[in-house]
C-alpha cells in the first residue's frame, strides 16, 4: 500500500520532470534589445531613429553614452569621426599641431614615423567601414523587408553616407575592399579595390542619388547640396585619386551648390558658434550637444583641446576648467597665422576677423618645440559660446562640426577657373573668391592665382579637416617644395617622402582580410 | 588602531575556546579514518579503482592549509595540470582555473563547477568575483576534477575546459561537532619600486627645473623654478595596511532521531584585503539530510545552502595606480586653514593637489588624486543573499532492484544589492571643475552615485535512470543509464545611474525615459538527453561508452542549436592480469584509454545572451542624434554561431603499490578544438562592426601530466607524505581560417586602444609580438632603436617576433609529516616559462612620464637611480611599447603555504581532539621577475594587487 503510493510519486516526479523541460525554452527572448518587427510596432518613426544613428556614426562613439564604443577595442574618446579627421588631415600639415603625443599622435603632428600599428588610423579605417556595412544593412532592410511610402529618401540618404565613408576611405588610405549592397553578408574575404574602383562606385552612387534624394531636409539630413558638394569634392580630387584631372565637372557641381540657396554667413564667426546650427552657409553638419549629443570625439575634441588654462580662460570660450576641460592639447602654427602677418602684433592689426581667431598672449610665434604650449598660437576660431558670447561652460560641446559649407564650394570652383577647367570662368571664380575674403572684413584682390586659392583656403579652413587634401592636391605635402614647423620630426622642416600621400593601411585590417595590401612604404 | 579593534573582536571567543579545550585534556585513541575511495564521476559516482576516464581526486586531507577564504584556494598546486592563477591579493579576486590549457580562444575557458550536483552559472552574480565563495571551504569534503573527454563528455555543454565536482560533507551516523576558528594577519612584501621624496626632487631639478614648483605644496607657476614646501610621502605606504581576517566555523553532524542522517554547519569569515577598505564577509549556512526510506529503496539527498556576502569594494587599481603616480613630496593630509590664500577645511583634510591659475583666477585639480581619500572617501557596499538547494531522490524499483530512478532538481538563486555613496567633501565627488573661482566653489556631491540591484535565478532538472547487474565473472559489470536534463539560466537587474549637469556641477539622476529603470535582462536556456554505459568484463577490461545530444539558446535553429557529443573509454587493470603476476606488488596498476568530444557554447559574457539574433538597442538620452527621434543602433550578430567541438585523447596509467610506498599517475593528452567561437577581427566592411564572433579554426593542446606519492615512513607514531605533480602543457594555434593571426588582445597599460598579444597559427596562443629592443654599450636600452631582424635596412612590423606568454610547465610538490601529536605540512608550487609584461616599467618608465600633457603638475616615475629603467628612455613612441624590453621571464617557485599543528587527543571526552596550528601562506616566492609577481593571468602586470603573505593562528575542534 504504501510502497504503491510511493511508486506513483516516482512516477509522478519523473513524468512531471520530463515535461517541465520543454525545447520552446531554447527560444529565450530579450526583454532590452528589439527585433526589427517589435521596433517597428512600437516607434512610427523607427526607421528615423535607425537613420539617426547612421548620421551619428560621423560624430558620436556609439549610442551608449560617450564613454562606450561602436567600434571593437577602441577608446571611445580618441576614436569618433571628427577626432580622426582632426588628427589627420590638420596636425599632419602644416597649420596645426598636437602636443600630447600620447600614443601615436607625434608621429601624426611631425609627418614621420608613420606606423601600420598606430592606433588613429585603425580608429579611422574601422569607423568608415563600421558606417559601410551598418548604411548598406539598412538599405538591405529598406528593400527587402519593410514598407515605408518614403523608401527612396531614406535609401538616397544612407547612399550618401556609405559614399561619404568611402570618399575618407579613398582620401586618407587610398584603396579598401568594396562593400556594397550585393557583397554585403559575403564572408569570404572580399578583393581589394583600388582607388579608381572605389572613385567610380562613389562617383555612380552620388549621381544617381543627386536627382533621388530631397531638394531639402531636416536639419543634420542630406539633400541634394549635400550630394552636390561630395560630387564636387571628389572631382577636385579626382587627379589626385585618379590621375585624370576632373576640374570641369568640380566646378560644375561647385555651381550647382552655390545656386542652391546657401548664403555666406556674414559673421564668420556664427559657423563655429553654439547657434551654427542657425547658420545659412553649413550645408552638412555633425551634430554635438552639450547634453543629447556627446562625445569626446566631435567639437568637443576641437574646442577643449585647444584651450589651456595655462595661458587662457577656458570659461572665454565656453571651455571648463582641467582636467575635465581645456586639455591643452592643439596649437596653430605660423604656417597658418603667418598667412595673416608677419606677428602677433599684424594679426591683432589686421582687418581679417579670421586674423584675430588665435590667442597670443603667453605665447611664442615660433614652435620651437611642439610639445611646449606655449610655443604656437591656439586656435579660438571654434567655441563653445554663441555667435554673441553667450552660453554656459561645458565639457561636452553645443557646437556643431562643418563638414559642408559654402565658402568652400565657392572656392572650389575658383580653384577649378584657376586651373582652366572648362565651362569655369576666372571672372566668376575672382569674385567666388573675394566674397570669401571680404564677408571677413579681407580687402579684395585685384586677380587670383592658385597659390592664392591654397593660402585662401589656409586661411578659411583651418581645423576644419581639409588642409592635407589640399596639400597634396597642390604638390606641397610630401617632397620638399614646401616646408613647415616639424613636417618630418624637425623643427624647420624637412622633406619627406611620397609615400606619405596616404596613410598606412592598419595591421589589423591586413590580417584580419589577406587580399589586402599594405600601402608601399609602410 | 583599527587592526588593534578587530584584533579584540576576535580575541575572546578565541580564547575562551581555547581555554575550555585545554581544561578537559583526556586520553583516548583517534580513530583512523578511512578514506573512501568513491569518486563522483557526474551523473554518479565510481571506485576509484574502476575509473576509466582522467579524474583527479583531492580530498580533505591534502587541502592547502592557512588562510583560506574561497575553495579554490584548498586545491591550488594540487592537481596536475590544473593551473589555478587568482587575478590578485584581494580576499575576491576572480581564479582563472585553466584544466590542460584552455579549450578555447574567446569562449569561457573556465571549467564548469559543480557544487553538490548543482552546476553553477559561468556568469558570477554581479556581487561576486569568485564563484568558488559560494561553498564553505570548511563544509568541503572533496573534490574531483574531471580532465578528459571520456570522464567530461557526461556533462557535455560546459564541459570541454573540464569538470571540477565539489562534494560537501554528509551527514554521519555517530553524533560529531566541530568548531575550528583562525586569525590571520596579511602583509605587502613588495613595493614597485618608484622614487622616494629626495630621488624625486633632485630628477625633477635635474630634468624638468621649470616644473620645480609643482614640488611640495605652496609653488606657484609664475615662479617656476621654486618649489613650495615639500612633505616626504610613501605613497604605497599609505594605501596598504596590515590585513586582519578570522573564520569560525561549526558544525554538527549526527542521525536526527536515529534516522535522519544530518549535517548543519555556520560559518562566518572575515576577510580583509591589504588594500585599505576592501572588506569581505561571509556568513555561509548549510544544512543537509540524508534519509533513506523502504529499505534503502529510496535515498534522498537534500541539501540547503545559504550564503550571505557583504563586500566593500575598493577602486583598488586606481588606488594602486594612484599611488604610484602620487608627487612624493605632497602630504597625505593637509590642513588648508593653513594656507594664507584659504579659509576653511577641505577634501575632507585629505590633500589633494589644487592649483591656482593666476590666468584665469581659477582653482583647480591636476595630477593624480590622494590614493588614500580614493579608499577611504568612498563606499560600495555589495551584499549578496545566495541560496543553492537541491533535492536528489535516488530510488531504486521494488519489482527490479538493479534499475534506478534518480531526479535531481536544484536552484541557484541569488540577488546582490549594490551601492557606490561618497562621503562629504571627497573630491572624487567633485564632478565638473568649471568656473571654480574660489576655493568654496567646488561642488560636491556626497551620497549615491552609482546603484545596482541583480536577481539571478538559475534552475536545473535533471532525471535519469539507471540499470546496473553483474552477470557474474565474464560481465562482472554491466551500467546503462540514460536521462534528460534541463538548465535555465535567467539574470535580470536594473541600475540607477547619475549624471553631472553640466552648468550647476551637482549630481542628478540620468533618466532614461526607453528603459526608465536601467535595466537589463539575459536568459540562456541548455537541455540534453544523455546515456552512458559501463560494460567490466572479468573486473579487468573496463569499457565506458557515452552520449549526449545538447542544445543551447544562444544559437539559434535546429541545425545550430543541437550538438551531438560522444566519448569512449577502455580501461585494463594490469594487476588483475595473472599472466604477468604483479598483484603481489601492486594494489593498483592501471592503463585507460580515452577518446570523446565535448561541447561549448558559453560566450554570453562576450557577445551577450542574443548573439545569432538581429536585434536593435535603444540608445541613451546622452546619445541622441536627429531631433526629436529616439535613436536605434542595429546590434551586431552572427546567424550561423553553432557548437564549439573539443576532441579529446588522453591515456594514463596509474599505479599504487600494495606496501603503500608509491602511488601515481602519468598521463599524455592529445586535445583538439574545432570550429573555435573566437572573436575575431572580420574582414574590414563585411560584418556590423569591426569584430565579432565566428566559428573559426582550430587549436590544440598536448601534454603530460604526472602526479607521484610517495610514503616513506608510516607508523603508529609517524607518517610521512610526499608529493609531487607537474604539468606540462603545449597549446597550439592550427588553424584560424582565412587568416593566418588575429589579435588577442592584451592591453598595455598606457591608453586604450594599444595590444600587444596575438593569436598566431603555428604557436601557442597569446603570443607577444614584440620588437627585439636594441641596446648602447652600456647595456642601457635605446629608445625607439630596435633589431633589424629581417636585415632588410627597415624597421617595421616585419621586424617583431612572438615571445610566449603562458608558461608551458607548472608543478607542485610538498610534504606533510605528522610525529606524535605534531604535524608539519609545507606546499610549494611554482611554474617554468611564460613571460610577464612588466607594465609599471612602461607607464612610468619614461623620463616624459613625469610631466603630464598639460605640465600643471608632476607624476611621480620609476626609480631611474636604481636602473629599474633608463634615462635614455625620454618618452614613448608608438613602437617602442611593443620591445622585449618589457617582457621579463614569469618563472617562479613559491612556497604556497606552510604549517605547523600540533593535536591533543581525547581533550575533554573520548573521540575529540583540539588542534592548534600556525601556518604562513605566500612565504616566499623566488624569481627573477622585477615587478610586483610573476604569476599573472594575462601576461601584463598593472597596477596589479599584490598577493600578501598571510600568517594564520588557528585551532580546530573536534567532539
Amino acid at each position: 500500500m504504501k510502497n504503491n503510493f510511493y511508486k506513483k510519486i516516482i512516477g509522478l516526479a519523473l513524468l512531471g520532470a520530463l515535461s517541465i523541460g520543454c525545447t520552446d525554452d531554447l527560444n529565450t527572448e530579450p526583454k532590452y534589445e528589439l527585433t526589427l518587427e517589435q521596433l517597428l510596432q512600437q516607434d512610427p518613426n523607427a526607421i528615423d531613429g535607425m537613420l539617426s544613428k547612421m548620421y551619428s556614426t560621423f560624430a558620436l562613439s556609439s549610442v551608449n553614452g560617450a564613454g562606450s564604443s561602436d567600434i571593437a577595442g577602441a577608446d571611445p574618446g580618441e576614436s569618433p569621426f571628427v577626432r580622426g579627421l582632426i588628427n589627420l588631415q590638420d596636425f599632419t600639415a602644416d597649420g596645426m599641431k598636437n602636443r600630447w603625443g600620447d600614443g601615436g599622435l607625434d608621429p601624426l603632428t611631425t609627418t614621420s614615423n608613420w606606423s601600420a600599428n598606430n592606433k588613429f588610423f585603425k580608429y579611422m579605417y574601422d569607423r568608415i567601414y563600421y558606417t559601410v556595412p551598418q548604411t548598406t544593412n539598412l538599405i538591405l532592410i529598406l528593400k527587402n523587408r519593410v514598407e515605408v511610402s518614403n523608401e527612396d529618401q531614406y535609401i538616397s540618404e544612407l547612399r550618401f553616407l556609405r559614399a561619404l565613408s568611402y570618399y575618407y576611405l579613398i582620401d586618407l588610405f587610398g584603396k579598401g575592399p568594396l562593400v556594397n549592397d550585393d557583397t554585403f553578408g559575403s564572408s569570404a574575404p572580399l578583393p581589394e579595390s583600388n582607388r579608381q574602383q572605389l572613385f567610380d562606385f562613389v562617383e555612380a552612387e552620388l549621381l544617381d542619388i543627386e536627382n533621388k534624394i530631397a531638394p531639402s531636409n531636416s536639419y543634420g539630413r542630406a539633400n541634394a547640396a549635400t550630394v552636390q558638394m561630395l560630387l564636387a569634392k571628389i572631382y577636385l580630387n579626382a587627379e589626385v585619386y585618379t590621375g585624370t584631372a576632373r576640374y570641369a565637372e568640380a566646378a560644375t557641381y561647385a555651381s550647382k551648390v552655390i545656386a542652391g540657396g546657401y548664403q555666406l554667413e556674414t559673421n564668420f564667426r556664427k559657423n563655429f558658434a553654439t547657434d551654427n546650427n542657425t547658420s545659412k552657409e553649413i550645408i552638412f553638419p555633425l551634430i554635438a550637444d552639450a547634453v543629447n549629443s556627446q562625445s569626446f570625439g566631435n567639437t568637443t575634441y576641437i574646442i577643449q583641446g585647444s584651450i589651456g588654462a595655462q595661458t587662457m580662460n577656458p570659461a572665454n570660450y565656453g571651455a571648463v576648467n582641467p582636467p575635465d576641460g581645456a586639455w591643452s592639447g592643439h596649437r596653430a602654427t605660423k604656417a597658418w597665422y603667418g598667412l595673416f602677418g608677419n606677428s602677433a602684433a599684424d594679426l591683432a592689426a589686421s582687418t581679417d576677423v579670421r586674423a584675430k581667431l588665435f590667442w597670443t598672449t603667453g605665447h611664442n610665434w615660433e614652435m620651437n618645440d611642439y610639445k611646449e604650449w606655449t610655443d604656437g598660437y591656439p586656435s579660438v576660431k571654434f567655441t563653445n559660446l554663441s555667435s554673441t558670447g553667450t552660453g554656459t561652460p561645458s565639457v561636452f560641446v553645443s557646437t556643431d562640426f562643418p563638414l559642408f559649407r559654402l565658402a568652400d564650394a565657392l572656392l572650389i570652383y575658383s580653384e577649378c577657373a584657376a586651373r582652366n577647367a572648362s565651362g569655369a570662368s576666372m571672372a566668376q571664380g575672382l569674385t567666388y573668391f573675394n566674397q570669401v575674403r571680404t564677408r571677413s572684413g579681407a580687402s579684395a584682390f585685384p586677380s587670383y592665382t592658385l597659390q592664392n586659392v591654397l593660402d585662401e583656403r589656409g586661411r578659411e579652413f583651418g581645423l576644419e579637416g581639409v588642409r592635407r587634401q589640399d596639400l597634396i592636391r597642390f604638390g606641397k605635402f610630401t617632397g620638399g617644395s614646401y616646408l613647415w614647423p616639424w613636417k618630418g620630426g624637425v623643427k624647420d622642416g624637412t622633406s619627406i617622402s611620397d609615400n606619405y600621400k596616404v596613410f598606412p593601411i592598419p595591421t589589423t585590417a591586413l590580417q584580419a582580410n589577406p587580399n589586402l595590401t599594405p600601402n608601399p612604404g609602410y | 588602531m583599527r587592526n588593534l579593534t578587530t584584533v579584540l573582536k576576535i580575541a575572546p571567543a578565541f580564547l575562551l575556546a581555547g581555554t575550555m579545550m585545554h581544561a578537559q585534556v583526556q586520553d583516548s585513541t583517534e580513530r583512523e579514518k578511512q578514506i573512501e575511495e568513491i569518486v563522483l564521476i557526474g551523473y554518479g559516482s565510481k571506485k576509484k579503482s574502476d575509473l576509466t576516464g582522467s579524474v583527479t581526486a583531492v580530498s580533505e586531507k591534502d587541502f592547502n592549509k592557512g588562510a583560506i577564504v574561497s575553495a579554490d584556494q584548498l586545491i591550488q598546486g594540487k592537481a596536475p595540470g590544473v593551473r589555478i592563477t587568482n587575478s590578485g591579493g584581494s580576499p575576491d579576486s576572480a581564479p582563472n582555473i585553466r584544466i590542460r590549457g584552455g579549450s578555447s580562444l574567446s569562449a569561457n575557458n573556465n571549467p564548469l563547477i559543480v557544487i553538490d550536483g548543482i552546476p553553477l552559472d559561468s556568469t558570477n552574480p554581479a556581487g561576486i568575483s569568485n564563484p568558488m565563495l559560494l561553498v564553505n571551504p570548511n563544509d568541503i569534503e572533496s573534490f574531483s576534477v574531471l580532465k578528459d573527454a571520456s570522464a567530461t563528455a557526461i556533462y557535455g555543454a560546459r564541459a570541454s575546459n573540464g569538470v571540477i565536482l565539489i562534494t560537501t560533507k554528509k551527514g554521519s551516523s555517530r553524533t560529531r561537532f566541530n568548531f575550528s576558528s583562525n586569525v590571520s594577519f596579511g602583509e605587502v612584501t613588495k613595493f614597485i619600486d618608484v622614487m622616494d621624496a629626495d630621488q624625486f626632487v633632485t630628477f625633477v631639478k635635474d630634468y624638468f627645473p621649470n616644473n620645480a614648483w609643482s614640488l611640495g605644496v605652496g609653488g606657484s607657476s609664475t615662479m617656476p623654478t621654486v618649489a613650495g614646501k615639500l612633505y616626504d610621502t610613501n605613497w604605497q605606504e599609505q594605501i596598504y595596511r596590515t590585513s586582519v581576517s578570522s573564520d569560525n566555523n561549526f558544525s554538527a553532524s549526527g542521525s536526527l532521531f536515529g534516522k535522519l542522517p544530518t549535517r548543519f554547519s555556520f560559518g562566518y569569515n572575515k576577510a580583509e584585503g591589504v588594500v585599505k577598505n576592501d572588506d569581505l564577509q561571509r556568513f555561509s549556512a548549510a544544512l543537509r539530510f540524508n534519509p533513506t526510506f523502504f529499505d534503502n529503496h529510496l535515498k534522498v539527498d537534500l541539501n540547503l545552502k545559504g550564503f550571505r556576502i557583504d563586500k566593500n569594494v575598493v577602486d583598488g587599481s586606481g588606488a594602486i595606480g594612484s599611488a604610484l603616480t602620487m608627487n612624493p613630496t605632497y602630504p597625505v593630509f593637509y590642513d588648508y586653514v593653513q594656507d594664507p590664500m584659504l579659509n576653511n577645511t577641505y577634501f575632507g583634510g585629505y590633500f589633494q593637489n589644487v592649483i591656482f591659475n593666476p590666468t584665469t583666477s581659477n582653482y583647480s585639480f591636476a595630477g593624480a588624486n590622494n590614493p588614500l581619500a580614493t579608499l577611504e572617501q568612498r563606499r560600495r557596499p555589495e551584499n549578496t543573499n545566495q541560496f543553492l538547494g537541491n533535492i536528489e531522490l535516488d530510488y531504486k524499483f521494488h519489482f527490479l532492484p538493479e534499475l534506478r530512478a534518480v531526479v535531481n532538481l536544484g536552484l541557484d538563486r541569488s540577488e546582490t544589492k549594490i551601492k557606490e555613496v561618497y562621503e562629504d567633501f571627497a573630491r572624487n565627488s567633485i564632478g565638473s571643475s568649471s568656473g571654480v573661482t574660489t576655493f568654496n566653489g567646488f561642488v560636491y556631491n556626497p551620497g549615491v552615485s552609482y546603484a545596482e540591484t541583480q536577481n539571478k535565478k538559475n534552475r536545473l532538472m535533471d532525471a535519469y535512470l539507471v540499470y546496473q547487474k553483474s552477470f557474474g565473472k565474464v560481465l562482472s559489470n554491466f551500467l546503462i543509464q540514460g536521462g534528460y536534463s534541463w538548465q535555465d539560466f535567467r539574470n535580470e537587474g536594473n541600475k540607477d545611474l547619475y549624471t553631472i549637469n553640466q552648468t550647476t556641477g551637482v549630481r542628478e539622476p540620468l533618466i532614461d525615459t526607453n528603459n526608465p529603470t536601467n535595466g537589463y535582462f539575459t536568459n540562456v536556456n541548455l537541455q540534453s538527453f544523455f546515456g552512458r554505459t559501463n560494460i567490466d568484463l572479468f573486473d579487468k577490461y573496463l569499457l565506458t561508452f557515452s552520449m549526449r545530444a545538447d542544445a543551447s539558446s544562444v544559437f539559434q535553429g535546429f541545425e545550430k542549436q543541437w550538438g551531438y557529443f560522444p566519448s569512449a573509454a577502455l580501461a585494463w587493470k594490469i594487476h588483475q592480469e595473472e599472466l604477468f603476476n604483479l598483484g603481489s606488488t601492486f594494489k593498483e596498476l592501471k592503463l585507460r584509454l580515452g577518446w570523446g568530444q565535448t561541447g561549448q557554447q558559453d560566450i554570453v559574457s562576450i557577445v551577450g545572451a542574443f548573439p545569432s539574433r538581429p536585434l536593435f538597442s535603444i540608445g541613451n538620452p546622452n546619445s541622441q542624434y536627429l531631433s526629436g527621434l529616439n535613436i536605434y543602433s542595429a546590434l551586431p550578430f552572427n546567424l550561423d554561431l553553432g557548437w564549439e567541438t573539443t576532441t579529446t585523447k588522453n591515456i594514463g596509467l596509474d599505479f599504487a603499490t600494495r606496501n603503500n610506498l608509491l602511488s601515481g599517475t602519468v598521463e599524455f593528452y592529445d586535445r583538439e578544438t574545432k570550429d573555435l567561437l573566437l572573436q575575431v577581427s572580420s574582414p574590414p566592411g563585411q560584418s556590423l562592426t569591426n569584430a565579432f564572433l565566428d566559428n573559426v579554426g582550430k587549436i590544440g593542446n598536448k601534454g603530460v601530466e604526472m602526479n607521484l606519492n610517495v610514503n616513506p615512513v608510516r607508523s603508529e607514531k609517524i607518517d610521512w607524505n610526499v608529493f609531487g605533480n607537474f604539468g606540462y602543457n603545449k597549446g597550439e594555434v592550427i588553424d584560424l581560417n582565412e587568416v593566418t593571426e588575429i589579435n588577442a588582445g592584451g592591453n598595455l597599460p598606457v591608453g586604450t586602444g594599444v595590444q600587444i598579444a596575438r593569436h598566431v597559427v603555428g604557436l601557442q596562443p597569446m603570443m607577444a609580438w614584440v620588437f627585439e629592443q636594441a641596446y648602447d654599450t652600456n647595456g642601457e636600452p635605446l629608445a625607439g632603436v630596435f633589431v633589424d631582424r629581417n636585415n632588410d635596412g627597415l624597421l617595421n612590423n616585419d621586424d617583431r617576433y612572438n615571445e610566449q606568454l603562458t608558461p608551458n610547465w607548472t608543478y607542485g610538490f610538498g610534504s606533510s609529516l605528522i610525529a606524535g601529536n605534531w604535524d608539519f605540512t609545507a606546499n610549494f608550487r611554482g611554474q617554468i616559462g611564460g613571460k610577464v609584461y612588466n607594465g609599471s616599467k612602461v607607464a612610468l618608465g619614461f623620463v616624459q612620464n613625469a610631466l603630464p600633457q598639460n605640465a600643471l603638475s608632476l607624476n611621480n616615475v620609476i626609480d631611474f637611480y636604481d636602473g629599474v629603467s633608463s634615462f635614455n628612455l625620454v618618452s614613448p613612441t608608438d613602437d617602442m611599447y611593443f620591445s622585449d624590453y618589457y617582457l621579463e621571464d614569469a618563472s617562479f617557485l613559491r612556497l604556497d603555504n606552510f604549517t605547523v599543528g600540533y593535536k591533543i587527543n581525547n581533550v575533554f571526552k573520548s573521540n575529540s581532539a583540539i588542534r592548534f596550528y600556525g601556518s604562513v601562506n605566500n612565504a616566499f616566492i623566488i624569481t627573477k621577475y622585477k615587478g610586483v609577481d610573476p604569476e599573472n593571468f594575462g601576461g601584463i602586470d598593472s597596477n596589479f594587487y599584490p598577493r600578501p603573505r598571510i600568517y594564520t593562528f588557528g585551532l580546530n575542534l573536534d567532539f
